[in-house]
């Protein structure tokens, strides 16, 4: 789930109208509220509930390649790909390249001219570089239209403008044949379907600040919850479809400000797609995807509501070295915060954690590799590499990976329904104070409260 | 300098209101007229500035291209393959809202994910504004909220709209409104649409208009301009923004520069209002003037205080012409957008607006004005000894001394103003210059001829009107002081008159011979365009093939109008398909006929006499022509005359055309009816067979005619209403200039009737010298009217529009000049005759 659930439902669409004043605007977002965007996004939506797009409702059959490729008849999708590298000497890289598909209304009208959209992408870059203890990020944003931002399964290809994840085109003329994975499965070895989109190519660059990685085939795709079902809420529908590469080998490079860097790490990529998702008590998220060096992966999300809890609808999963994958429930985890950063902005994020599954043996520690990796973009929020020690069954562990915190500005938000912004901090003025990435769901019968944008704006956060 | 003095020039005013008033009236018109025309010019090129701006924005550079525009593929190239930002797709047009008459809204199409380095208001797009929405429902557009609420528009409300012909259901998804006044005015009439709604409505799906660029200063932005380059196909090029803005602004200079030199008329009349005060005020207290110097005043003292008192009623004049001038502007404002709007570009100007700088030129200028024209009088008045400046015989005889003298300079002027002609330049400022040397010149030789005039007419109105006439004729020698200047300046205003109405009526008569020979075939059909002279709208392609077909059309040409960027500009371009056997009635000034449509089938080109003009081309030179297959260069076959086109037109066969655009489009057809049918038969039956799919004008040859004179009448409306002005300003001036005198008279008049005159004679006699005035001024101006004539029409229009004209000098319109000048001279004669005529000799006699 992460950011994704509350970027592409919520904060994609109420960024839309920032994100036109601003997107280029040298990069950051102007202070004065006057540029800030209160476009509706309930009206932005053309009536803002479900209506007429697909729910996740039951587990469904997963065939790739064809399911890398984008599923329009849901309102949101992406696709995450998270990694750490390591450069010449050891110097530690962290980067982020993600792609958010949001439908701006359940079927898109015939028209004359191409321009015509009703989907928008945006996408986001970050790129940490511990050693230089400097973090950059950036988005972008752009219609489905005219060439200009996409998606297709085969020849996989993810784009906004210049910024791609694109799957090389395969070796012989075999067609890509639709192959079942199974819930939890262990996907074995080499069917030509899986290898289908590698090796990965992400290319993205912002000025003098870019990537270009490859990324191979690792594990099998891991189908998470249900077999592939997120459920994010009570209420039926409030889910989405979600899998993970949680471990592809990546080379590549990384450009910052000039200097050019070989690198060589590992990957994560999670692709999830939903129209509805978070409820209405809940107000953010921490995620964490770690892979360690026992060759497991640990990916843990804990959805927080309004009162400090975690949602019984938190979760996550273990994975075996072979690719197999286990679930893991809000009870098999237990999540320790050990410090906190405040960001420039005021935003007070949690900075290191004890994080316990003892169903997995596992007692970890995990610290952010710099202080500062919130993304001060249109939408804001902390996503960042980190690094993990610990015991594994008792023996050292150590290991990697990506950290996302959502819904922490709130508090510091004004409450004023005027001075809205689509940031994190911000967010809970549209939404009525119900937090970052928890647009509420409103469910037929709901009551409505809150600015009429932010009523039934059938915006949900994921969680999942 | 003693208060005393002061007091007695200020009394000297107050006793003598009547022509104090009339000289500040007239240099309040002077001015009222330069300040009227400066605002009204001023306002169309600042609306028409800040229109641009809004729609250009922070854009350095723009990619354009061909009459088409530019596919989007070339902006997804950028785009995505190149990553090349910040660019942005801009689709522009116009339309008509049918429940709004007379308003031209302009439409811009942006993406509102590529605005924000570009346009300022983009960043409210955010703001209680619905990006998405623009994005999703087709026809969503926002406006500014000044505009919407003029238009009556509440968000979600419809506003129906017309572009190329067809109409389109907006819906407001929200108003902008801009912090700033500026941004405000440059959103008046804007329409903001997303790109696809705007390529929707005009029409042009897969195109936009242009790519707006920014580029950074220096090596970083020289590099991104290469890499835009390089990646441009060879119809579209890269070119800063100042060029297009500047080009379309220099279009107007002529134009303006016209209207403000007949502005300048109208103040030149009111200096010579001035100067008659003034001369008339110095000779009114020339005992006092006398007395001061005698009893030891210094010439210094009292020039300066003559000047003093001219500045006052310079002041005076120059405040009331300032607030007239503002009102004037208002009117003239629609009058010079509608001549814009004809002539070479759509804006929108809502109103005058008051420029401090327009302002402040046109109270400089009149009081400018007034010293200078003070300022012979008060030399006068100083320069002479104390006891002759007692003397007033000495005065008029001295005035006629100077006659020959003014004569002789006035020559020596009419001969600069003829060399200055002569000069083998283009500059219009010059011959401008050399127009208001003529006029001068010619003013200063009305004295000599005035006295001339009057020795010739004296005998006849002797034997006509006995006594009283010969003493009017001699009156009016007799005091030639006060006399010339009113002659001159009523001579002048007639001449202009004159000049400017025989100019426009040779230009009309032009356009109807050259309509009447050029308009040949018998039904024209085109698409309403947002200007009168040009449209590049196409016909839709299924539509002009029904219309070909329609029963009783013997032959039809069709002709493609688009505006293409050259070297040197834009460019019209007409590309015409006329079947075989179809005479194409031009006439040429250069070039051989036969050989020129021979060659013009070959693919090279014909140009228009203001086009061949402007760029100095002949038969054999080239134009370079940025087309779809890149920058091509065409032999010039021919010059033919055209006054279709201010600008000019490059006119091609549609073969040619076609093998360099990719544009199959056409905007206008003719057709030709077979034998025996009617043409306003043919007319109905096209109307029936076009029905109301697109809008079209389906005109015949006649109504076409009309149509085209109507606007031109229109065109030079705001010439016809600057030259009555023109002669209001001089009227008031023979006025006041015949007021003063026949109430100087009075003691002279009185003695005339204690010796036994009849009141009616009386009467009589002053009436009789002012007409002999308005006679002598109206027959001077016909060859001073003549010969401007002749220099504005060979001069001064060939170097502003680059047009030939046949010059037409209808009599008729020679003695209305006359006509005009009597009539203006008697009328003013009417008050000074009756109040005379009332005065009982002892009371005249008595004087002052």
């Amino acid at each position: 789930m992460r950011l994704r659930a509350f970027l592409a439902a919520s904060g994609l669409t109420a960024a839309l109208a920032a994100a036109a004043a601003l997107a280029l605007a040298g990069g950051r977002p102007p202070r004065d509220a006057e540029v800030r965007a209160t476009i509706s996004a309930a009206d932005a939506l053309g009536g803002g509930d479900t209506a007429g797009f697909a729910r996740a409702t039951a587990p469904r059959p997963f065939a790739f390649p064809r399911d890398h490729g984008p599923h329009p008849g849901f309102r949101n999708e992406w696709w995450y790909f998270t990694g750490n590298l390591d450069g010449p000497d050891g110097r530690r890289f962290g980067y982020q390249l993600t792609f958010f598909r949001t439908a701006l209304a359940p079927a898109a009208p015939r028209r004359r001219s191409e321009w015509g959209a009703s989907e928008v992408y945006m996408a986001h870059l970050a790129v940490t570089d511990a050693a230089g203890r400097t973090f950059h990020a950036y988005d972008r944003f752009a219609r489905a239209a005219v060439g200009l931002a996409g998606a297709r399964a085969a020849p996989f290809r993810v784009w906004l403008e210049d910024w791609r994840a694109e799957g090389e085109p395969a070796p012989s003329g075999s067609a890509p044949e639709v192959r079942r994975a199974a819930a939890g499965s262990t996907a074995d070895g080499a069917a030509p379907s899986e290898r289908a989109p590698f090796p990965i190519r992400l290319r993205a660059a912002h000025g003098d600040i870019g990537i270009d990685l490859r990324l191979e085939r690792g594990k099998p795709p891991v189908l998470q919850e249900e077999r592939g079902l997120s459920r994010k809420g009570p209420q039926p529908g409030n889910a989405s479809y979600y899998y993970s590469l949680t471990r592809m080998p990546t080379t590549g490079t990384i450009r910052l400000a000039g200097d050019t860097f070989r690198v060589r790490g590992e990957s994560w990529m999670d692709r999830e797609w939903s129209t509805s998702a978070l409820g209405s008590d809940e107000v953010g998220w921490d995620w964490f995807a770690l892979q360690l060096d026992d060759g497991r992966e640990l990916m843990l999300y804990r959805i927080r509501r309004r009162d400090g809890s975690a949602s019984p609808f938190s979760g996550g999963s273990i994975v075996a070295p072979d690719g197999t994958a286990t679930p893991l429930s809000l009870a098999d985890a237990r999540l320790d915060v050990l410090d906190h950063w405040t960001s420039p902005g005021g935003t007070r994020y949690p900075a290191r954690w004890r994080l316990r599954v003892p169903t997995a043996g596992l007692d970890l520690d995990v610290r952010p590799v710099l202080p500062d990796q919130e993304l001060n973009v249109t939408v804001r929020y902390w996503e960042g590499a980190v690094d993990v020690s610990g015991t594994s069954r008792g023996r050292p562990v150590r290991g990697r990976g990506y950290v996302e915190l959502t819904g922490y500005g709130d508090a510091a938000a004004p409450a004023s329904a005027d001075a809205p912004a689509p940031s994190c901090q911000n967010l809970p003025t549209f939404a009525n104070a119900t937090g970052c990435a928890t647009f509420r769901a409103r469910e037929p019968g709901a009551p409505r409260s809150g600015p009429r944008w932010a009523r039934g704006a059938g915006l949900r956060a994921t969680g999942r | 300098m003693s208060p005393t003095l002061w007091r007695s020039s200020l009394r000297h005013l107050l006793r003598h209101p009547w022509q104090a008033a009339l000289s500040v009236l007239g240099i309040a018109l002077g001015v009222a007229v330069v300040a009227a025309v400066d605002l009204a010019t001023g306002s169309a090129g600042r609306a028409f500035t800040l229109s641009t701006e809004a729609v250009t924005g922070r854009a350095t550079h723009e990619v354009v291209g061909g009459p088409e525009g530019i596919p989007d593929s070339v902006y997804t190239r950028l785009r995505v393959d190149l990553g090349v930002r910040p660019i942005a797709p801009v689709v522009e047009g116009y339309a008509r809202a049918p429940a709004y008459p007379g308003r031209t809204l302009r439409l811009l199409g942006v993406d509102p994910f590529a605005e924000g380095p570009f346009r300022a208001y983009a960043a409210s797009l955010g703001r209680r504004t619905h990006v998405a929405a623009l994005l999703v429902r087709p026809g969503a557009v926002l406006l500014s909220g000044a505009t919407a609420r003029e238009l009556g528009l509440r968000v979600g409300d419809a506003l129906v709209v017309r572009a190329g012909g067809r109409d389109h259901t907006l819906t407001l998804a929200g108003v902008l409104e801009p912090a700033d006044d500026a941004s405000r005015r440059a959103l008046d009439d804007l329409v903001l649409a997303d790109i696809a709604t705007a390529q929707e409505v005009v029409g042009t799906p897969g195109r936009l208009s242009r790519i707006d660029v920014r580029a950074p200063d220096g090596a970083a932005g020289a590099a991104l301009l290469a890499r835009i380059r390089g990646a441009l196909p060879s119809g579209a090029s890269l070119e800063a923004t100042s060029a297009r803005t500047g080009a379309v602004a220099g279009m107007t200079r002529a134009f303006e520069l016209n209207l403000r030199a007949l502005s300048l008329l109208a103040l030149v009349f009111g200096m010579f209002l001035i100067y008659n005060t003034m001369t008339f005020s110095v000779v009114q207290r020339r005992p006092l003037l006398g007395t001061l110097r005698a009893v030891g005043v210094t010439r210094g003292q009292i020039f300066t205080l003559l000047l003093g008192e001219a500045l006052l009623i310079g002041a005076a004049g120059t405040a009331v012409g300032l607030l007239l001038g503002v009102a004037l502007g208002g009117g003239l404002v629609r009058l010079v957008t509608r001549t814009i709007n004809d002539l070479y570009f759509v804006v929108a100007v809502r109103g005058v607006s008051l420029s401090a700088p327009a302002l402040a030129k046109a109270a400089l200028l009149g009081l400018g004005a007034t010293l200078l024209a003070a300022a012979a009088p008060a030399l006068e008045a100083t320069s002479a000894p104390p006891r002759a400046v007692l003397s007033r015989s000495l005065l008029e005889a001295r005035a006629r001394r100077a006659a020959p003298r003014a004569g002789l300079a006035g020559a020596a002027l009419l001969a600069l103003g003829g060399g200055l002609l002569a000069v083998p330049s283009r500059s219009l400022p010059l011959s401008l210059g050399a127009v208001f040397v003529l006029i001068l010149g010619a003013a200063l030789l009305v004295p000599l001829a005035t006295l001339g005039l009057m020795r010739a007419i004296r005998p006849l109105a002797g034997r006509l009107f006995g006594l009283a006439g010969r003493m009017a004729a001699g009156g009016v020698a007799a005091t030639l002081s006060r006399t010339a200047p009113a002659v001159a300046a009523l001579s002048v205003a007639v001449s202009v008159g004159v000049a400017v109405g025989v100019m426009i009526g040779s230009f009309r008569d032009t356009v109807v011979r050259w309509l009447q020979s050029t308009l040949q075939a018998d039904v024209y059909v085109s698409v309403p365009g947002f200007s009168s002279t040009r449209s590049d709208v196409p016909i839709d392609p299924a539509l002009a093939r029904r219309l070909t077909a329609t029963p009783g059309v013997a032959a039809v040409t069709t002709s493609r109008t688009v505006t293409v960027s050259s070297p040197v500009g834009d460019v019209r371009l007409v590309a015409v398909a006329a079947p075989r056997g179809v005479v194409r009635p031009f006439r040429f000034k250069e070039g051989e006929p036969a050989e020129a449509w021979r060659r013009l089938e070959r693919g090279e080109v014909l140009v228009s006499e203001p086009f061949a003009y402007r760029h100095g081309l002949h038969v054999g030179s080239t134009v370079a022509l940025r087309t779809d297959r890149g920058a091509r260069t065409f032999r010039v076959a021919g010059v033919y005359y055209d006054y279709a086109s201010e600008r000019g037109m490059v006119y091609m066969d549609r073969r040619a055309y076609d093998a360099v655009f990719d544009d199959r489009a056409i905007s206008a057809m003719a057709f030709f009816a077979a034998p025996g049918v009617d043409p306003d038969m043919l007319v109905q039956r096209l109307r029936a067979r076009a029905g109301g799919a697109q809008e079209l004008w389906i005109r015949s040859n006649r109504g076409l005619r009309e149509a085209t004179l109507v606007v031109f009448d229109r065109t030079f409306a705001i010439t016809g209403v600057l030259r009555v002005l023109s002669l209001a300003v001089a009227f008031v001036g023979v006025l006041s200039a015949l007021m003063a005198l026949q109430l100087e008279r009075s003691r002279e008049l009185g003695v005339l009737r204690a010796t036994g005159l009849t009141r009616a004679q009386l009467g009589a006699l002053v009436s009789g010298q002012t007409t002999l005035m308005g006679l002598a001024a109206g027959l001077l101006a016909i060859p001073v009217g003549t010969m401007l004539a002749a220099v504005m029409i060979l001069v001064v229009n060939k170097r502003s529009f680059g047009w030939t004209l046949e010059m037409s000098l209808p009599p008729a319109m020679l003695l209305q000049g006359v006509a005009v000048a009597v009539v203006a001279a008697l009328l003013a004669g009417l008050y000074p005759a009756l109040r005379m005529a009332r005065t009982p000799p002892a009371v005249a006699l008595r004087e002052e």
